[in-house]
């Protein structure tokens, strides 16, 4: 028996029967009127969705570094839409229609983006009615009739004061991987989908594995649990939706200098259009709003307050040192005290100025803080002006930093000056760093305590060694066995 | 960005669903308790028919909390799961597990909780506590003024009180913080109410393109079907609710819509098959209703009549779990019951709130007690806003036919069944032979 008809077949004698039961209580009021008598079909209270995901335009990470085989040039990774089950199935993930998908960099330190790399895709759905399936035979290139439902965008660069410049005008996405019988080299699928810009550089839009790694039980530590259960990437097995760009360093620099302003602050972004129910107003279909953002890794989860979290999507990071109970948050973090209280492992003393200056401001001489050392923080850009400058939450990049011949997944805490925090390469083991980082560890010196950390120190697949680094898409379902 | 929820829900994929689901149980998951391994049997007998996404986020949430019950973020949004699930499925006994989730969330965070204050309002929406539910939105967002669900929240409570302004303010509020299924799906509601049938489908097929999960899917197409139904398009409103079906099986309303597009169409014995089937999975008042008139119509009174028992019985069960819906026990009893009853529970409810819902029901009981002097205003009032409804108007037209207004009797009368021919299996033949003894056409 299909257990599934089973259970809701037996579910509804039960709630019969309760209603039975219940029906013995209730007074005998259902006399029949004569015919003409009829309520008829207005529902009384329609109750719409209320806590409706929206995983589509969910930022959840973002990396930036010095392109390992291309020096003279950053990447910039950013995903959404996690946990997509490569189910064997006819699965597909595609880009939210007409939203922005946005890489924002702020080189001057005002929390605002000197530079946003805009994404806006729209679909072409050749399915009709005849078939569900996205494509009805292989697809061994991006043209290939067999493949019925495609995305394509635009890629813009927008800088602040200047007209948007359109970078790709009809960029085709590399399509979701539907498996090896449908599309047997997915990797000749998303080279064919990389686009060489004009200026220097590539992108991709693509599906990739993905690249964060970490057992999300460690976030039971922030209620009172555990690390002893901990040693299992769940996140093995998962598929992303990634965006990809590769820019000359110069492009991305204040004034185009990359040598006297090399710190750059990056987030990811989305945008949705709303609407507007009055109409007859200037602007009929209404604005685009920000639902989502994204810098550091894990600040949102463990950081922003409760109740908070929507301020923090809905707000640019320009606005971050307005929110005190945010940056109250930061300097002093509940973590370390649940550490204290789980393994005695005393709490750094607060105010954690030094979380301060590694999330809001970057590490440098300049910003005030705790750390007497240049590494990342705008204030080192030469040619900015600091009474502009704010502390707002970025992943900072100094893209002066030479590239590490052999990288640390501890990245600064192990000497290796290119990881995370400084920019976030796909390797680096971020859990790891945090947690260390939250017990006051610095360059050199660990919390031995907490060495294991998660017990996560890789991502399951290899990163590439090209351009887009990150792996190719799981196509095997996540818990099936072999 | 919510990293958190979703990689709750993927504890649940790596590993557990599988062992539980061997260990099947009836009955909607039970409030977790540190160690209780039987009741997560039932957590996953509940979640597999009709759970998807969310049958998962509250699975994975009920584990997690029997490992870290300090968790009041946690307890938040199971508490919240279920209201969301109760939605979905209907039934009523979720409530009292989201009352029980919620409390011990506030219990754990008296201060500053925000996600369980805006999930207590959601609770309160869901039991027609309109007033409670208004004044937990507005703590919540007190607190934390971008936090967009209690926007929803609140939106949902004033049109339910018949804070016309009040409501488009909030639901503009909701869309400017986030756009999405959420605020689409109730903009739509508010254009519908104020007669932009046009706009309000645009605005669903919004919503439809911002939605991902199935369930949420489901109920964007099939509230276009049922604008399509309700505009007298019965042929397009199968079809969207077709889709919706095929998005969601488990989407039960899509099912009744469909037999009320079928039984339009003239297809009785289907739409016959499909109520039965619907009441079956969730014996929903509104459901048992709509197949009790549709038997009645076909001359099936002893059939007709197990509906309306049944109906009486679901409406005991909802109150048992905290619900209060005097309009429909209310609009019922005015039809098939007895209508000095159903005038004594509008009136209480229209002491409560003005919505427009709630005058329209008024205005109809008081003209089946024979009071359609002071009914006459009343469905004016349902009518003030705009919305095109084609029950509103019928009501309208026949009360000022019993008043001896046979002009506006006609107009009303004709625009019933101009809006939707079909609007009811009872009571559209009744338009139709109202319309012809006053000597105007439809």
């Amino acid at each position: 028996m299909n257990p599934v008809l089973g259970r809701a077949r037996s579910k509804s004698t039960l709630r019969t029967a309760a209603a039975m039961a219940a029906m013995g209580l209730a007074l005998a009021t259902s006399a029949l009127a004569g015919p003409g008598a009829g309520v008829g079909a207005a529902s009384s209270h329609r109750e719409a969705p209320l806590i409706a995901a929206d995983p589509q335009v969910d930022n959840t990470d973002v990396y930036a570094f010095t392109s390992p085989d291309q020096q003279d040039s950053v990447t910039l990774v950013a995903n959404w839409l996690p946990f997509q089950e490569p189910n064997g199935g006819p699965n597909f993930y595609p880009w939210a229609d007409g939203a922005h998908y946005d890489i924002n960099i702020d080189s001057q330190g005002t929390g605002k983006p000197d530079i946003t790399y805009r994404w806006t895709f729209h679909t072409e759905d050749q399915r009709g009615t005849n078939t569900f399936l996205y494509n009805n035979g292989p697809v061994n290139n991006l043209t290939d009739p067999t493949l019925l439902f495609r995305q394509y965008y635009t890629l813009q660069e927008l800088r602040s004061g200047c007209e948007p410049k359109t970078l790709v005008e009809h960029g085709t996405a590399a399509p979701s991987d539907t498996g090896k019988a449908s599309m047997p080299d997915y990797g000749r699928l998303r080279g064919q989908a990389t686009v060489q810009l004009p200026g220097g550089g590539q992108t991709v839009a693509t599906q990739a594995a993905d690249p964060f790694f970490l057992d999300l039980r460690v976030f039971d530590l922030l209620y009172g649990g555990n690390l002893t259960e901990t040693g299992q990437n769940t996140l093995a097995g998962y598929n992303v939706n990634t965006l990809s760009i590769q820019i000359p360093k110069s492009r991305l620099a204040w004034k185009g200098d990359a040598t006297r302003n090399p710190v750059i602050g990056v987030w990811s972004s989305t945008e949705k259009r709303t609407m507007k129910l009055s109409p007859g107003k200037e602007e009929p279909t209404g604005k685009y709003v920000q639902v989502s953002r994204l810098g550091n890794p894990l600040v949102n989860e463990v950081v922003v307050p409760a109740g908070l979290k929507d301020a923090f999507n809905a707000l640019p990071p320009s606005e971050d040192h307005n929110q005190p109970a945010v940056v109250a948050k930061v300097l002093d973090p509940e973590v370390p005290k649940l550490v204290q209280a789980i393994y005695g492992l005393p709490a750094p003393a607060t105010p954690r100025t030094d979380l301060q200056e590694i999330f809001l401001t970057g590490i440098a001489k300049a910003t005030g803080g705790p750390f007497q050392v240049d590494l990342n923080s705008q204030l080192m850009n030469q040619d900015i002006d600091p009474r502009r400058f704010v502390p707002a939450e970025e992943l900072r990049l100094n893209m002066s930093t030479p590239v590490s011949a052999a990288p640390n997944r501890l990245g600064i805490l192990a000497g290796d000056f290119q990881g995370f925090p400084n920019g976030r390469r796909l390797t680096d083991d971020v859990v790891d760093i945090a947690l260390q980082v939250m017990e006051g560890a610095t360059p050199g010196n660990l919390i031995g305590a907490l060495a294991a950390g998660d017990g996560v120190n890789q991502a399951d697949r290899p990163f590439s060694a090209s351009f887009p680094y990150v792996a190719l898409p799981y196509a095997k379902a996540v818990n099936q066995a072999g | 960005m919510r990293r958190l929820p979703l990689l709750l829900t993927t504890v649940a994929l790596c590993g557990t669903l599988a062992a539980f689901g061997a260990l099947g149980r009836e009955g909607p998951a039970p409030a977790p308790e540190p160690g209780g391994d039987r009741r997560d049997a039932g957590t996953a007998a509940a979640g597999a028919p009709d759970g998807g996404a969310l049958g998962r986020s509250i699975a994975a949430d009920q584990r997690r909390l029997r490992g870290t019950p300090q968790d009041a973020e946690g307890w938040a949004r199971l508490g919240a799961e279920y209201v969301e699930r109760a939605r979905l499925t209907a039934d009523p006994s979720y409530y009292p597990r989201a009352d029980e989730a919620l409390a011990r969330s506030l219990e754990l965070r008296p201060a500053d909780n925000v996600d369980a204050l805006t999930a207590l309002g959601a609770l309160a929406n869901a039991r027609h506590l309109f007033a409670e539910a208004r004044d937990f939105a507005e703590r919540a967002i007190g607190l934390a003024p971008l936090h967009w669900q209690a926007y929803a929240v609140l939106a949902d409570a004033r049109t339910q009180l018949g804070d016309d302004t009040g409501a488009t303010e909030a639901v503009q509020d909701l869309l400017d913080r986030h756009p999405g299924t959420a605020s689409f799906t109730r903009a739509a509601y508010e254009l519908e109410q104020h007669g932009r049938a046009d706009e309000a489908r645009q605005a669903l097929q919004q919503a439809l393109d911002s939605s991902y999960d199935p369930a949420d899917r489901a109920f964007c197409r099939h509230q276009i079907a049922e604008l399509d139904q309700d505009s007298g398009r019965p042929e397009q409103a199968l079809t969207g609710y077709r889709q919706a079906l095929a998005d969601d099986p488990s989407f039960t309303p899509a099912l009744a819509g469909r037999a009320r597009a079928q039984a339009a169409l003239g297809d009785t014995d289907a739409a016959v098959a499909d109520y039965t089937a619907a009441v079956a999975r969730v014996p929903l008042p509104q459901h048992l209703l709509e197949l009790g008139e549709l038997q009645e119509s076909l001359g099936h009174r002893a059939a007709a009549e197990e509906q309306y028992r049944l109906l009486t019985a679901e409406q005991q069960l909802a109150a048992a779990n905290g619900v209060l819906d005097d309009l429909t026990l209310g609009r019922f009893q005015a039809d098939h019951g007895d209508p000095a009853q159903a005038v004594t529970l509008l009136r209480g409810e229209w002491e409560r709130r003005r919505s427009v819902l709630v005058a329209d029901a008024l205005a109809w009981a008081l003209h089946r007690q024979g009071k359609d002097q002071e009914a006459l205003p009343l469905a004016e009032q349902a009518g003030s806003h705009g919305w095109r409804n084609a029950l509103f108007a019928y009501h309208r037209g026949e009360i000022e036919r019993a008043l001896g207004q046979p002009d506006a009797a006609r107009e009303h009368l004709a625009e019933a069944l101009r809006l939707d021919p079909h609007f009811s299996p009872l009571l559209a033949p009744q338009a139709r032979s109202a319309l012809a003894a006053l000597g105007g056409t439809s």
